[in-house]
């Protein structure tokens, strides 16, 4: 088994046909119509993914996402019916890791829940301690600190945050960054760059508006401080 | 409205001034006559009883001399009279009477010779004077009674002052009653300008206040039915474009959970293709080319819907158009014949939307002129730049060039391409939204061109001062730092 997934969305075609792609590509995959039914399958049996659809009957996909998180660092990846900034933003601050724009090709989907997979996996390899300005990354722990004070960020954030860190003053394109942190071996949306280095800003800059420890580089990318 | 008010003003004033003009002279002479014959009868009353009563009761011998007259006491009692000189003619040459008798006309000696009373105005010593004569028949001494008439040319000359104050002030009130007048006749003409004028900015609700049951309500009455229908008129027009435009959304919103079905469907259908027998293989491949085709169609309409709604939001940042057309075409049309300028161009846009228009023209090209090369091209000329898709394709009817940036417009109906016929309509949008146009013309050389036209608002390349266009006149941004938007 490649790994457990569990799959909440309302229309029973799309359920259906999403759920036959993702068993044919190797996953286990449990299926919920709504919000509550799945928070309730979530809570019956560990996953180690979900795929949750933004409009859901019941409780929408987005109050889900935050149940969820509450208790799990479990990938989310969010089925929006609207590529629009709003929604990604909306999602990715429930807690959500990634987005598929509908209507999506399933080869895509199973690449992006490869990716979200693959991520979790890698996280535990390669334990380190590393400093940014006033800030203390322990890769292990997944923990920041600034002042002996803990930041919490997501793990989007956290990834985001680590990548940047280790090559201080380099500078990273938003596709590289999609890459590394989202896994994306494709052309994806940059916006979803901008939007978690928004809020992992909102959460390690003393004034968000006048960054400090990562820096934007007009037309390339970002770059940590040295 | 100016010249009405004027020629209101002035014809009221006019009329006024004609008016005190006409009874102050009036007036005027009517005083003076009557003051002149008061003076002139009661002169000639006391000469009759002179005459008649005072010389007679002083048993005159006939043919008195001077000497007699003084004796009886008759030309001291003339002295006494106040404002009154007597001339006494008694026909013995004595010059100085020759003298003064000299001064008046002729007409009156022959009148006194012949026994008449006679009077005449005149000026013997230089002021104003009636002179009142007669003579004792049958052929005694003439007598010359010469009255100051100065009281009446000083009554008369003050009732010039007054007449000419009282003109003076009637002007001036005649000038503030006929502005106040042609204000007041002119002030529903003002406030319909100023309810045209707000329909003119766009306020439908403006109308005009009926003050009045005459013509001006009249016609006010009906200039406001008049904005009634047309508020009511654009109102519907506008609920129904709404409605129009909330179908298009509702519908494409609706099909995307079956799109979303098929686009699934389709896509695991596809890997299996293989696996079916030859007819239901190319069933399953048409199947494929058309959910793909459909799900242009949708985004498309979505697309546009969204345009619809006013519901864009622009992130403009400096981008060099150049190296992002260059890029945009390697992905989009490899084989495209790209030339751009070695100098960086640079204008502030949203890469995004560029990349959605540039694919958009570039599609476009390739679809009409199938088979030949397409060319992109960049160039500048203040305040504007230029991304220019050029094709080798049939053209495009002169008469039709604006139309191509309709939504649906195909130039040819009959052809049933893979385009959806919504692809430059939302390429025009999107330059729109960017502050800039879409433009198509013919070429000489055959084949359609369609230009791109962006503001430039950094300094152009080899140029001193910030050329710029008229969407975004902020400073460049020096240093390539900024914060997130």
């Amino acid at each position: 088994m490649d790994g457990n997934i569990l799959l909440v969305e309302d229309d029973p075609s799309i359920r259906e046909v999403t759920a036959i792609g993702l068993r044919t590509a190797g996953f286990d995959v449990t299926t919920a119509a709504d919000g509550q039914e799945g928070l309730e399958r979530f809570r019956g049996a560990p996953f180690d993914l979900l795929l949750l659809d933004v409009m859901l009957p019941r409780m929408d996909g987005l109050e889900l996402c935050r149940a969820v998180r509450r208790t799990s660092t479990v990938p989310i990846v969010m089925l929006t019916a609207r590529g629009d900034t709003i929604d990604v933003v909306v999602g990715l601050e429930a807690g959500a890791d990634d987005y598929v724009k509908k209507p999506f090709e399933v080869p895509e989907l199973v690449a992006r829940v490869r990716a979200a997979l693959r991520r979790v996996q890698r996280e535990a390899a390669e334990p380190d301690r590393l400093r940014l300005g006033a800030l203390t990354i322990d890769t292990a722990g997944r923990t920041v600190e600034r002042d002996g004070r803990d930041i919490a960020l997501t793990r989007t954030e956290f990834d985001l945050l680590v990548e940047l860190t280790r090559r201080p003053g380099q500078v990273m394109t938003r596709d590289i960054l999609l890459d590394r942190v989202w896994g994306y071996d494709y052309m994806g949306d940059s916006r979803l760059v901008d939007v978690a280095m928004q809020r992992l800003r909102a959460k390690i800059e003393r004034d968000p508006s006048s960054p400090e420890l990562v820096l934007t580089v007009r037309g390339a990318g970002y770059k940590s401080v040295r | 409205m100016r010249g009405i008010r004027a020629r209101l003003t002035l014809t009221l004033i006019a009329l006024v001034v004609l008016t005190t003009l006409v009874l102050g002279l009036g007036s005027y002479l009517f005083v003076d006559q009557s003051l002149h014959e008061r003076f002139r009868d009661d002169a000639a009353a006391q000469a009759r009883v002179d005459f008649q009563v005072l010389i007679p009761s002083r048993n005159l011998p006939p043919n008195p001399t001077r000497t007699d007259l003084e004796e009886l006491g008759l030309l001291a009692a003339f002295r006494q009279r106040p404002d009154t000189d007597t001339i006494v003619d008694i026909g013995d040459g004595d010059p100085t009477v020759a003298a003064f008798l000299g001064r008046f006309s002729a007409r009156l000696l022959a009148l006194v010779e012949s026994g008449e009373l006679a009077y005449e105005w005149t000026s013997v010593t230089g002021r104003p004077e009636l002179v009142v004569a007669g003579r004792l028949p049958p052929a005694g001494p003439a007598f010359y009674f010469v009255h100051d008439a100065s009281s009446i040319e000083q009554a008369l000359a003050t009732l010039r002052i007054a007449l000419t104050a009282g003109g003076i002030v009637l002007a001036l009130v005649a000038v503030l009653a006929a502005r106040w007048v042609a204000r007041g006749v002119l002030l529903p003409v003002d406030a319909a300008a100023r309810a045209a004028e707000r329909i003119e900015r766009g306020d439908l609700g403006a109308r005009v206040p009926v003050a009045s049951r005459d013509e001006f309500g009249d016609w006010a009455e009906r200039f406001n039915r008049m904005a009634d229908t047309l508020q009511d008129t654009i109102s519907r027009l506008e609920a129904a474009q709404a409605q129009n435009r909330r179908f298009v959304s509702d519908v494409s919103h609706e099909l995307r959970t079956p799109l979303t079905a098929l686009v699934a469907e389709a896509s695991i259908l596809r890997e299996h293709l293989d696996a079916l027998p030859p007819d239901a293989r190319r069933t399953g491949e048409l199947l494929v080319a058309d959910v793909a085709r459909l799900r242009t169609l949708v985004d498309e309409l979505m697309e546009l819907s969204r345009f619809d709604a006013a519901a864009e939001r622009v992130a403009l940042e400096p981008v060099d158009l150049g190296s992002l057309v260059r890029r945009i075409a390697a992905t989009r049309a490899p084989d495209a014949d790209v030339a751009v300028p070695d100098a960086p161009l640079v204008v502030r846009t949203e890469p995004r939307r560029l990349e959605r228009i540039v694919s958009n023209l570039v599609d476009n090209a390739a679809e009409h002129a199938p088979g030949s090369p397409v060319q992109v091209r960049v160039r500048s000329r203040a305040p504007w730049a230029y991304v220019e898709v050029l094709d080798r394709g049939p053209g495009v009817p002169a008469e039709r060039l604006d139309r191509i940036f309709d939504r649906f417009y195909k130039v040819d109906p009959s052809r049933t391409g893979g385009s959806s016929g919504l692809g430059l309509a939302i390429a025009a949008e999107h330059a729109a939204v960017l502050g800039g146009d879409l433009r198509a013309f013919n070429r000489a050389e055959g084949g359609l061109r369609i230009a791109l036209r962006l503001p430039v608002t950094e300094p152009l390349p080899g140029r001193e001062a910030a050329a710029t266009g008229g969407y975004d006149r902020g400073p460049p941004i020096p240093s390539t730092q900024e914060s997130p938007s």
